[in-house]
């Protein structure tokens, strides 16, 4: 049963909505700087981290229930209302529709705050603290404010979230669970605590660019020096390509690979990387040969983007257009899979690729990557992939709507 | 602190839990559940009442009041006891 997707809505530091999205995507504007998110101060002495903030969200719920609602629950109520609006899903049975929220331990930054307010006076903690920190309360808000009756449940691939969600939203419909599935990569609200804990770790770009904020967030160049945060949320409307409005398709969801590399922490491993996207090719009907753009994982690790271009030169990539959307966007971590494939439609239905920021000395010259300035070109079949901490690595065959079709 | 005072800090905490009713006159004779306050709602509004009071009792012991008057009088009593 083929998949399609229908609906998109997208929230990052270029915007709220598919219109700020595109146009920041090719205009490409350096939208990094410090972070100064209540929560998200440096310990003293220390320089402040960089990262890219979002706008507030237009407010979908009532301020009653909106002062009840976490950031990451409120801003994953303005995503899903564009892509349910996009999507057309006012006309579908609500028991026919699911949802599934990537990302865990999404709102540490509120609940870190909540501990600091309340650790003196536990005895006056809001009962509502016993559910709002958790991440199924955006399953909650949503199924609350629209109508999805189907199923709705949270899963953790860290920052490989929102490509399984996809993975298991389509697995969903595929299963004749639901007919339309909701994927949602969630806002993953960073504390101050976990943003110490990533630049200790080394995966976090470390104070090199602290004066060049715009300079700092470089993948697959030479001088890259750690991922740079990036707030973003995502959410693709998927529906069965027979029961999807004819011309109203972003494309489908033609093959997935997911994978396992049996390591615990951050270290990359592109054998894993390798067997996922060739799962998702098989799945696909595909070599990859055939794939035109890729959409990597690309986050500006020293030891991510070395391993990733292994995985390029192994599947024989050389052919295919690569850009990297997190030098734009930052780094969404939960978020990162979905906006990234909403990314590659968007790319797909303009027929233009994206620039690549600060791509000035690529690490591996054989791949045609896409640096400073958008290309023209025409996106039949696409992989992307997303990675996570604990050796998760996801990848996706995306075909444009009209590249023939495939059986399965 | 008389009961009417805790009544009258019981109506802010409605208000400001639940701004909908920001501008709708409320009176000791209400009950919170009438006015449309959800059950998580009355036990934010009940315990930052308490907080403000410094009292420290189980939630349980303020079960019963009918109505804003009755339970500003029973948050009296705890205060007074």
């Amino acid at each position: 049963m083929t998949v399609a997707v229908t609906g998109i809505g997208v929230a990052c530091g270029l915007g709220h909505g598919k219109t700020a999205f595109r146009k920041g995507l090719y205009e490409a504007p350096d939208i990094f700087s410090c972070l100064t998110r209540e929560g998200r101060g440096p310990a003293e002495g220390e320089p402040p981290f960089i990262g890219v903030e979002m706008p507030e969200p237009s407010e979908v719920l009532a301020p009653r229930l909106a002062r009840t609602a976490s950031f990451s629950g409120r801003v994953a109520l303005s995503v899903l209302q564009e892509a349910w609006q996009d999507g057309g899903l006012d006309d579908i049975d609500p028991e026919r529709i699911g949802l599934v929220v990537g990302g865990s331990n999404l709102m540490s930054r509120e609940q870190a705050l909540a501990a600091r307010d309340y650790s003196a006076r536990l005895a006056y903690v809001p009962p509502r603290h016993a559910h709002m920190f958790l991440d199924t309360d955006i399953c909650g808000l949503c199924a609350s404010t629209f109508k999805i009756r189907g199923f709705a449940y949270s899963l953790g691939a860290a920052s490989a979230s929102g490509a399984v969600a996809l993975i298991q939203a389509r697995e969903a419909i595929r299963s004749g669970r639901v007919d339309v599935c909701i994927a949602l990569g969630a806002l993953q609200d960073l504390s101050a605590y976990d943003l110490h804990a990533m630049r200790s770790l080394g995966a976090m770009g470390s104070m090199r660019f602290s004066e060049q904020p715009g300079q700092a967030c470089r993948p697959m160049d030479a001088a890259r020096d750690g991922f740079i945060y990036g707030e973003a949320c995502a959410a693709l409307v998927l529906c069965r390509q027979d029961l999807a409005a004819a011309g109203k398709t972003y494309g489908r969801i033609a093959g997935v690979g997911l994978a396992v590399d049996g390591a615990r922490g951050p270290e990359p491993n592109s054998a894993g990387q390798v067997r996922a996207a060739m799962t998702a090719l098989v799945e696909a009907g595909l070599s990859a040969s055939d794939i035109d753009y890729v959409n990597g994982h690309a986050t500006g690790t020293p030891a991510g983007d070395d391993a990733e271009c292994e995985t390029y030169r192994t599947l024989g990539l050389e052919e295919a257009r690569i850009n990297a959307t997190k030098s734009i966007l930052g780094h969404g971590l939960s978020a990162a899979g979905a906006i990234e494939t909403a990314a590659v439609f968007i790319q797909m239905k303009e027929g233009l690729l994206h620039p690549t920021r600060n791509l000035e000395k690529p690490l591996d010259s054989r791949f045609n990557w896409v640096r400073s300035e958008p290309a023209v070109h025409d996106i039949r079949r696409a992989l992307k992939l997303s990675f996570g901490f604990g050796g998760m690595d996801a990848a996706l065959v995306l075909e444009a709507p009209d590249s023939g079709g495939h059986t399965s | 602190m008389d009961s009417k005072q805790i009544a009258d800090m019981v109506i802010a905490e409605i208000r400001e839990t639940v701004p909908e009713l920001a501008d709708q006159p409320i009176s000791p004779e209400d009950s919170m559940a009438e006015l449309g306050v959800d059950s998580i709602e009355r036990s934010e509004v009940i315990l930052s009442t308490m907080e403000k009071l410094g009292l420290k009792i189980p939630m349980v012991q303020l079960h019963g009041p009918k109505n804003i008057g009755e339970l500003a009088e029973l948050l009296f009593n705890k205060s007074a006891g």
